[in-house]
């Protein structure tokens, strides 16, 4: 019962996001000429103005380590998080006071 | 400004702690405890600025100016703190300060401290940034560290089995919820080509689409996870329990809030404010907010654990937050809803301060007797005076008695919802009741005939005393001004998340 019910909501969600990115009713693929101007203004930005702004030839780094350098920090902060929770996790057990 | 300090002081003082550990225990401990306090100072004084100038603050990282030259729409992170995201952050440093102060004799019997106090401060910069963040992919990267880290927290006794089910069952099913909420942002991105929450409110009011609405279900749907709303609060059950005790008090107090309540009601308002029919998804809101309601406190009666009963009880609280939340959405620009998004924000705060309070309590009980079933706790008002208290000032709270902080925030939402709907204030009266009902039995357990178990117990050291008391303090202070406080901050919060043209316009600078 409640698997089927998992199933079909499953089901409903793909046939969603199907319908979302069919260019006809939502999202749109391979933009050029004007539905690039609307759709990525702000991408359209960034090559144009990142290397007067910023000073690299690679729009990515660029983007990654200047414009959204916060969002790189938190990736950095995600790894971290992420190490130190896994050598936590995996340190030995506790052991009984008397043993130490 | 003071804004950048909330996020770099902590984010320091973890990526600093493996250092700092090497000088041993003592440094450790004074270091953690030492840059939380830095951060509740910065915290107040962040709080106390956007409060006095009743203005949303901007900082723009890495530039004056959000916007790009020559365009008007913002092409770097922004973070946009209005008087709800001044309030939270508050709250998530008051709290957090308070958990570590009590960790530091709490956890005195664990290992890896040195990996704990760094995944507690992530913790609290994760929950910071989401409430001062303005850019909806820098709140996913922080929901992400914010995640992670309570997931390696709640699975940190690795030696319990409960702990590592727990962790387990909690990752899995989280890493879900935020995959959902991170194909929400993709698609919002692939429609309007930004992700600066204030412009995308502008983008989706000038175009509202079906990728708009798609989107906000599965956004909303990975953060109903993250709170704990019915069909989806079993990981909640299991992880509460299973923490350590001072995290429990975090998780229970500020995470589910903050990645759930708290980032529910920015993108509701705060995004969607303008583009989409409120009304349907305050309903839909409301709904989950009912159930929850119902099931949270009702289970929390049947159960014989201590943490786990205060665990089920955290969901039912959630769902007073919910549908303060819910009856604001759908009562938009109504007295009503107002009232009602007011008591929510206060019922947040309240039910920080005393579920932290509780959990505390619940942690000094284990720490002393080595249990937390409730068959085996009887009378321990006798040998623990102190705790006993603590817990009575508590479990007082939450059921909303008037000298206390709790009964406020409760009127504005039965207030509020028994004009709205009076069907909803029959729901919230009922759910109440089983939260009272679950709160007498505890009461009763620890003002028994003590129990063999319980006859040589003692109160716990001070470091653990202190952290209660200042909760107590805190909540009793609340209780005393409940209607100042609400005139005074919540309205006004409610009114400033109401009001999207002014968090636009703080950042597009009135474009």
């Amino acid at each position: 019962m409640k698997k089927a019910f998992g199933t079909l909501a499953l089901l409903f969600l793909l046939g969603v996001l199907l319908v979302v990115a069919s260019p006809s009713n939502g999202i749109k693929f391979g933009l050029g000429g004007e539905d690039w101007k609307t759709y990525r203004y702000t991408d359209e930005y960034y090559i144009q103005h990142g290397m007067d702004e910023v000073g690299g030839t690679n729009i990515v780094t660029d983007i990654v380590f200047d414009y959204r350098g916060y969002d790189t920090l938190g990736e950095a902060t995600v790894l971290f998080t992420a190490i130190a929770g896994a050598v936590a996790l995996l340190r030995p057990w506790r052991r009984d006071e008397n043993e130490e | 400004m003071m804004l950048p300090y909330l996020i770099t002081i902590p984010l320091f003082g973890a990526f600093a702690l493996p250092i700092v550990s090497l000088a041993g225990r003592k440094a450790r401990e004074l270091w953690a405890i030492l840059v939380s306090a830095l951060t509740l100072g910065v915290a107040t004084e962040v709080f106390r600025t956007v409060w006095k100038s009743g203005e949303v603050m901007v900082y723009t990282l890495g530039a004056e100016s959000p916007l790009g030259q020559g365009v008007d729409f913002p092409i770097r992170i922004v973070w946009e703190v209005d008087l709800l995201g001044a309030i939270v952050a508050l709250m998530i440093a008051f709290i957090a300060f308070v958990a570590i102060l009590y960790s530091t004799e709490y956890m005195r019997h664990d290992t890896g401290l040195e990996k704990y106090y760094a995944l507690i401060l992530l913790l609290e910069v994760g929950m910071l940034g989401i409430a001062i963040t303005g850019d909806l992919f820098n709140f996913y990267v922080f929901l992400e560290i914010m995640s992670i880290a309570s997931y390696a927290l709640v699975a940190f006794r690795n030696d319990t089995w409960e702990g590592i089910e727990a962790g387990i069952k909690y990752m899995f099913a989280g890493s879900l919820a935020s995959a959902f909420i991170l194909l929400g942002i993709a698609l919002l991105y692939g429609q309007y080509g930004t992700l600066t929450m204030a412009y995308l409110a502008k983008q989706i009011a000038a175009n509202p689409t079906f990728t708009a609405k798609v989107a906000l279900g599965l956004i909303a749907g990975g953060l109903l996870f993250k709170s704990g709303a019915v069909p989806v609060h079993m990981w909640l059950a299991d992880a509460h329990p299973a923490a350590p005790s001072s995290i429990s008090a975090m998780l229970s107090g500020l995470v589910i809030k903050i990645g759930g309540t708290y980032a529910l009601a920015r993108l509701a308002f705060s995004v969607y404010g303008m583009g989409i029919n409120l009304r349907t998804l305050g309903w839909i809101i409301i709904f989950f907010a009912c159930l929850t309601l119902i099931v949270g406190n009702a289970m929390a009666i049947v159960q014989t654990d201590m943490k786990r009963l205060f665990a089920f009880s955290s969901v039912g609280q959630i769902g007073y937050i919910l549908l303060g939340i819910g009856i604001g959405l759908a009562a938009y620009g109504s007295d009503v809803g107002e009232v009602a998004l007011a008591g929510a924000i206060y019922h947040t705060v309240n039910h920080a301060l005393m579920k932290a309070l509780l959990f505390l309590v619940a942690g000094a009980v284990i720490h002393q007797l080595g249990t937390k079933n409730l068959n085996e706790l009887s009378g321990i008002a006798r040998k623990m005076p102190v705790t006993s208290f603590a817990f009575l000032v508590g479990a007082a709270a939450i059921i909303g008695l008037p000298p206390l902080n709790g009964f406020a925030s409760k009127w504005l939402i039965y207030e509020s919802s028994a004009l709205f709907n009076p069907f909803l204030a029959a729901i919230a009266v009922i759910g109440t009741a089983f939260c009272t009902a679950a709160y007498i039995r505890v009461l009763f357990t620890f003002f028994g005939r003590p129990s063999e178990k319980v006859m040589n117990a003692k109160e716990p050291g001070k470091a653990m005393l202190v952290p209660m008391m200042i909760l107590v303090l805190a909540i009793i202070l609340m209780g005393l001004f409940p209607w100042a406080i609400s005139e005074k901050v919540m309205i006004p919060a409610a009114k400033m998340l109401e009001n999207v043209g002014t968090y636009v316009s703080a950042v597009l600078g009135g474009a």
